[in-house]
């Protein structure tokens, strides 16, 4: 019997989508085994880390090679390659939130009214060193479940130890055009789930953008109300990749 | 011996199949429904936490598809083209010979480019209501899928009316314009190309 030609064209189709589909699965639960044991070995060592406060604290990460699929170092420490970190800095000044996707990486750090910056930076071994608007920066090692490190914004210096967090924790951005200004938003959703943290840049195109307290973020809808404009919220996800 | 008398064989005052009908599209809309059913139900129960395989740095997946899609709806644009130019609505252009062909193996490859996409998108992503664009690019994706396979179906059955193929496969051209819209497009203009 001659099958017609559409329907191969659909059988070729869901061929295609299952070998995809099967190798994502394989692919998934190979980096969560992987992950399995080598959180059982860590928590088997006694680790400490150096309280680290510069650029320099590489120690608590030997040298792994950053790839898709999660490495173990000598000392015991998993380095995620998709990863979500958000807590508080020491002495409550703010809230610092870092996402970890492949060979990028986005921070935020907000007080939740005028102390805010945006980081980039590249991943190398568990270790970040970023930037931001006007010399902010960012230092930071993580593995994981945890990341500790410093954030400096606007001369003050912040030292953090946050833990790893999944949804419905983690940072949130919007980015909208009000009246021909582009309007920047970030929150931080801290990791009891509820508790969120934001600022806004009103005019995100200036070199140095002032920033105010944001609106408050409807968590069930990702929406926040800037006046008369309703900005929607995009999660900064390392796991899916959302907001890369 | 006698033979046996047997009444002879009623005749059949319908005919088996009607010569058009709409009712041949009854199987091939319902596999079309169990298709788009099963990529909503699917994407939305599963919990879309996992990364899809590295295929040429997949993981890093926004802007590997929104090239995908947007090669798809170059070939679904020469598709309409064509069908275009086959219906005879093209005035300045003939029909050559070789347009049917064209026709189908730029729809092929259009349906090929999506599906590495649709499977990042159900399985690391799933069916998302956070905002209007993912809720409506959710809801337009599994209908394309549906809809796609509606039109295939279609195409395996003589007698089925003449509006069917057109209405077809422009529902699946605008929905995937749709789909492209809240994703690629949004993708572009918000984190530009160098991604």
């Amino acid at each position: 019997m001659k099958i017609p030609t559409p329907v191969i064209t659909l059988i070729v189709g869901l061929a295609l989508a299952v070998s995809l589909l099967v190798s994502s699965m394989s692919a998934v639960s190979g980096e969560k085994t992987a992950r399995a044991q080598a959180s059982a070995t860590a928590a088997a060592n006694t680790v400490t880390v150096p309280a680290s406060t510069g650029p320099s604290a590489g120690a608590a990460a030997s040298a792994a090679t950053a790839s898709p699929s999660p490495s173990a170092s000598g000392s015991g420490f998993v380095i995620p390659p998709h990863a979500n970190y958000v807590g508080e800095v020491q002495g409550n000044l703010g809230s610092v939130a870092i996402v970890v996707h492949d060979t990028f990486a986005v921070a935020y750090f907000c007080n939740g009214k005028t102390q805010e910056a945006w980081f980039r930076g590249t991943p190398h071994n568990g270790n970040l060193s970023m930037t931001g608007k006007a010399n902010s920066s960012l230092t930071a090692n993580y593995a994981l479940g945890h990341a500790r490190g410093t954030v400096t914004v606007d001369g003050i210096a912040h030292v953090f130890s946050i833990i790893a967090v999944h949804k419905p924790s983690g940072l949130f951005q919007s980015i909208a055009v009000v009246r021909g200004a582009t309007v920047k938003a970030g929150w931080i959703v801290l990791p009891d789930g509820t508790t969120e943290v934001g600022s806004i840049e009103p005019d995100s195109s200036l070199a140095v953008p002032p920033a105010q307290t944001a609106p408050k973020l409807d968590l069930s809808t990702l929406t926040a109300q800037d006046g008369g404009t309703t900005l929607t919220a995009t999660p900064i996800d390392g796991e899916t990749g959302s907001g890369f | 011996m006698a033979t046996q008398w047997e009444p002879p064989a009623p005749t059949r005052m319908d005919p088996v199949q009607p010569s058009s009908s709409a009712r041949l599209l009854v199987v091939p809309v319902l596999v079309g429904c169990l298709v788009a059913l099963t990529l909503g139900i699917y994407g939305r129960l599963h919990s879309p936490t996992g990364v899809a395989v590295d295929v040429i740095g997949f993981s890093n997946g926004g802007t590997v598809k929104s090239v995908l899609a947007s090669g798809a709806v170059v070939f679904a644009v020469v598709q309409v083209f064509t069908s275009l130019v086959m219906y005879g609505k093209i005035r300045w252009a003939g029909a050559p010979s070789w347009i049917g062909g064209l026709h189908r193996w730029s729809g092929r490859i259009a349906f090929i480019l999506t599906v590495p996409v649709v499977v990042h998108c159900v399985y690391a992503l799933g069916f998302q209501t956070f905002s209007v664009r993912v809720l409506v690019h959710s809801i337009a994706g599994c209908l394309f899928f549906g809809v796609f396979t509606v039109k295939m179906l279609a195409l395996t059955r003589r007698g089925t009316p003449g509006w069917v193929l057109p209405l077809v496969g422009g529902l699946a051209f605008a929905l995937l314009v749709l789909i492209w819209f809240t994703s690629a497009f949004w993708f572009f203009t918000t984190f530009g190309w160098s991604r």
